[in-house]
C-alpha cells in the first residue's frame, strides 16, 4: 500500500549546507499494518512520515500509495489526497490554541463544505470515540497536554482516514498518558487503518499489536 | 465564512486596532471626498450666478462708487443687452462680530440674478405704513434672533444715527455660500444707510446677448472708461477657482499623509505574516486544504474586516459632515472667520466618491492580507509547521 523506492531527501538550511535526511529508502508498508520507525532524534524519521503524507517531496526516488505516485502530486492535488486519506498526529500537536476542541478537530472538514448536520455527525463520533466531548467548547489552549493529544488524535481522525501517521506521539506525555495513547492505537488497528509510528521511546518496542518494527539511522534502514 | 469570523474574534486586540485604523482613515477620505464636493456644489452655483461684466470704478486703485448714467451710454454699445447700476455693501455688526451682504433691489429693475428678480416680485419692500423694510438669509435671522433683534434691526449710519428697517421674511438660498449672510433691501433705503446719492452706484453690472462676444464688449468698456475695473465671468471664475483649489490643496496634503499611514501598514503587512500565522497557515495545508482554501479564507477574513470598517467610516463621514457640519476640518476649506455668519454643507450624494475611496482601501488591504498567506501557502507545509 505504501511504497519508498530509492528515496533520497535533503534539505538546504541555508546556502552552504545541505542535510541529507533519508539516504535511498526502500520500504514496503501493507494495508492495516502497524509499524514502528524507531531510532535517535534526526535519523529520518520525521522526514518519512512527511513524505507519506506528501506534506514535502523526497529529492529523488517514488513514494506510491495505493498506486497513485504521490511524490509527483501537485501541491493542491497533494492536500485533497492528504484530505481523503491521511489523519496526522504531529508532535507538538499542531492545534490552533486560540480555536476551541470543536473548531479544531472541524478543521479538516472545512473546505468540504459538508452541511452542519454531516459535520456534526462527524464531529460527535470522533469527540465520543477518543472521550473528550465534555471539552467541545474549551479553549485547545487551557487544555492538559493528554488532553490537547486527544483533541489531535480525534482531528486526525474525523475524516475517517485510511493511514494514521503519529510522529513522536507521547514526547510530552507522562508514562500512564502514553499508555492511554497506545491503547488508542490499538483500537485504531481493529479499525484496519494502517498506522505509522515514529517515536524512540522504549514504551513503543516490543507490543503484540505492533507488526513491524523498522530501525532507520543516519537516514537509512538498518534493521 | 464562519471560520474567518472565528479567525477575527481569535485575534481579538489586533482586529479592533487594524479596525480602528480603518475606520479612521476612511472617514478622514471619505469626509475630505464629501466636503469637497459640498464646495464645489456651491462653488458652481456661486459660478453659475456671477454676471458676465462687472464695472467698478476706481480711484487710486480703490474701489469707488460709479455713476448711474453711465448705464445709459453702456447700453448703447452694441451687443449689450442690459445693464444695471447695482447698490450693495457689507455692514459690520459689531455685537456678534460678523460682516453682513447688504444687497438693494428696485422690483421694477431688472435684476441681476434671478434669485433677487424672485425675492422683488415676491416681496414688498415697504410696509404699510411705509416703513422700510427688508429680507434676510437664514444665517442673518439666526444672529438676530441671538442679539434679541426679532422683528427689526437698526443699522448705524456713518454720522452715528439709527435707521430702523423692518424684517419682512426670510428667504431660502439657493446657494448656502453666496446668500446665507444676505439682506435684501429697497436701493433707496440701502442708499439712506451707506449715505450714498441716487446718482451713485456701487457698481454696474453687464449683460451680453451672445456670450462670445463678452471680450470685445469688455475691450470696448475699457477704453470708454480707462479709469475703472472691468471684471468678465472668466476672470471671477480664475480667483474663485484659485482661492478653492489652494484650499483643495492643504487637503490634498492631508490626504497624502492618510494614504501614506495606509500604506505603511498595508507594507507592514504584506512585508510578511508573524510566525504564528505561518504555522496556522501550515497546519491548514497539513489537514488538506488546498492552497485556494487557504487564499478564500484569507480573503474572507480580511474583507469582512475591511468592507465593516469601510461601512463604518463612511457613516462616520456622513454624520459628521452633513450632520455635525465637520468642525476643524470645514474651517481648512471654508476659512474660519468671525466675518461670516455660519454657512451649513449642502448634501451631495456622489457615488463615484463611495467607490473611489472603497478601491482606494478595500481591495488594497485585501491583496495585502492574500499575497503574504499565499506566499506561505506555496511552501512546503513540512518547512512551515516543523
Amino acid at each position: 500500500m505504501i511504497e519508498f523506492n530509492g528515496v533520497i531527501k535533503s534539505y538546504a538550511p541555508n546556502k552552504t549546507t545541505v542535510v541529507h535526511a533519508l539516504n535511498g529508502i526502500d520500504l514496503s508498508i501493507k494495508e492495516g499494518e502497524v509499524v514502528v520507525l524507531r531510532g535517535a532524534s534526526g535519523s529520518g524519521k520525521s522526514s518519512i512520515l512527511s513524505l507519506i503524507a506528501a506534506l514535502s517531496k523526497p529529492t529523488s526516488g517514488e513514494v506510491i500509495v495505493d498506486t497513485k505516485k504521490i511524490s509527483k502530486l501537485s501541491d493542491n492535488f497533494a492536500s485533497i489526497y492528504r484530505r481523503d486519506n491521511i489523519g496526522f498526529i504531529f508532535q507538538k500537536y499542531n492545534l490552533i490554541p486560540n480555536l476551541s476542541v470543536r473548531d479544531n478537530i472541524l478543521l479538516p472538514l472545512v473546505p468540504l463544505n459538508l452541511n452542519a448536520k454531516e459535520a456534526q455527525a462527524k464531529l460527535q463520533s470522533v469527540m465520543e470515540m477518543f472521550e473528550i466531548g465534555h471539552k467541545a467548547d474549551t479553549i485547545v489552549k487551557n487544555l492538559s497536554g493528554g488532553e490537547q493529544q486527544r483533541v489531535a488524535i480525534a482531528r486526525a481522525n474525523v475524516n475517517n482516514p485510511k493511514i494514521i501517521l503519529a510522529d513522536e506521539p507521547t514526547a510530552n506525555l507522562d508514562e500512564k498518558l502514553s499508555l492511554g495513547f497506545i491503547e488508542i492505537l490499538k483500537e485504531l488497528k481493529s479499525l484496519k487503518k494502517t498506522i505509522v509510528i515514529a517515536t524512540h521511546d522504549p514504551l513503543f518496542f516490543g507490543l503484540d499489536f505492533v507488526d513491524r518494527e523498522i530501525e532507520i539511522h543516519n537516514g537509512s534502514i538498518v534493521r | 465564512m464562519e471560520y474567518a469570523i472565528n479567525a477575527l474574534l481569535r485575534q481579538k486586540y489586533k482586529s479592533i486596532f487594524i479596525s480602528v485604523v480603518f475606520v479612521v482613515l476612511t472617514f478622514l477620505l471619505t469626509s475630505v471626498f464629501f466636503i469637497v464636493n459640498s464646495m464645489k456644489y456651491e462653488l458652481n452655483s456661486t459660478l453659475d450666478a456671477l454676471p458676465q461684466i462687472i464695472l467698478q470704478a476706481t480711484k487710486g486703485g480703490k474701489h469707488y462708487d460709479i455713476e448711474t448714467k453711465e448705464v445709459a451710454n453702456i447700453l448703447e454699445i452694441e451687443g449689450v443687452s442690459d445693464a444695471v447700476a447695482r447698490v450693495w455693501g457689507y455692514y459690520y455688526f459689531q455685537n456678534a462680530g460678523v460682516n453682513f451682504s447688504l444687497v438693494g433691489i428696485d422690483s421694477y429693475e431688472t435684476q441681476s440674478k434671478e434669485s433677487l428678480s424672485k425675492i422683488a416680485q415676491s416681496y414688498e419692500l415697504q410696509t404699510q405704513e411705509g416703513q422700510p423694510s427688508m429680507l434676510i438669509g437664514e444665517g442673518v435671522q439666526k444672529i438676530m434672533k441671538k442679539n434679541y433683534y426679532k422683528n427689526y434691526f437698526n443699522f448705524i449710519k456713518n454720522d452715528g444715527s439709527f435707521k430702523r428697517v423692518e424684517i419682512a421674511g426670510v428667504f431660502e438660498s439657493e446657494t448656502e455660500l453666496e446668500s446665507n449672510d444676505m439682506i435684501v433691501m429697497s436701493k433707496e433705503t440701502l442708499r439712506d444707510i451707506f449715505e450714498m446719492p441716487e446718482s451713485q452706484a456701487t457698481d454696474i453690472i453687464i449683460k451680453i446677448a451672445n456670450p462670445s462676444e463678452i471680450s470685445t464688449v469688455a475691450s470696448k468698456l475699457k477704453l470708454m472708461y480707462p479709469n475703472c475695473l472691468v471684471i468678465t465671468k472668466e476672470d471671477l471664475k480664475v480667483s474663485y477657482e484659485n482661492i478653492f483649489n489652494y484650499k483643495s490643496g492643504v487637503f490634498l496634503a492631508l490626504f497624502v499623509i492618510a494614504l501614506f499611514t495606509f500604506f505603511i501598514i498595508i507594507y507592514d503587512k504584506v512585508s510578511g505574516l508573524s510566525s504564528e500565522e505561518k504555522r496556522e497557515v501550515g497546519i491548514l495545508k497539513a489537514l488538506g486544504w488546498r492552497i485556494d482554501d487557504v487564499l478564500k479564507e484569507k480573503f474572507y477574513e480580511s474583507f469582512i474586516l475591511s468592507f465593516v470598517s469601510y461601512i463604518l467610516g463612511v457613516i462616520l463621514a456622513f454624520a459628521f459632515v452633513y450632520t455635525l457640519q465637520a468642525p476643524l476640518l470645514r474651517d481648512i476649506f471654508i476659512g474660519y472667520s468671525e466675518l461670516k455668519p455660519s454657512f451649513e454643507l449642502p448634501f451631495v450624494f456622489d457615488i463615484q466618491t463611495l467607490f473611489l475611496v472603497f478601491f482606494l482601501s478595500v481591495p488594497i488591504y485585501i491583496a495585502a492580507t492574500i499575497i503574504p498567506s499565499w506566499r506561505v501557502a506555496t511552501l512546503e507545509s513540512d518547512e512551515v509547521i516543523r
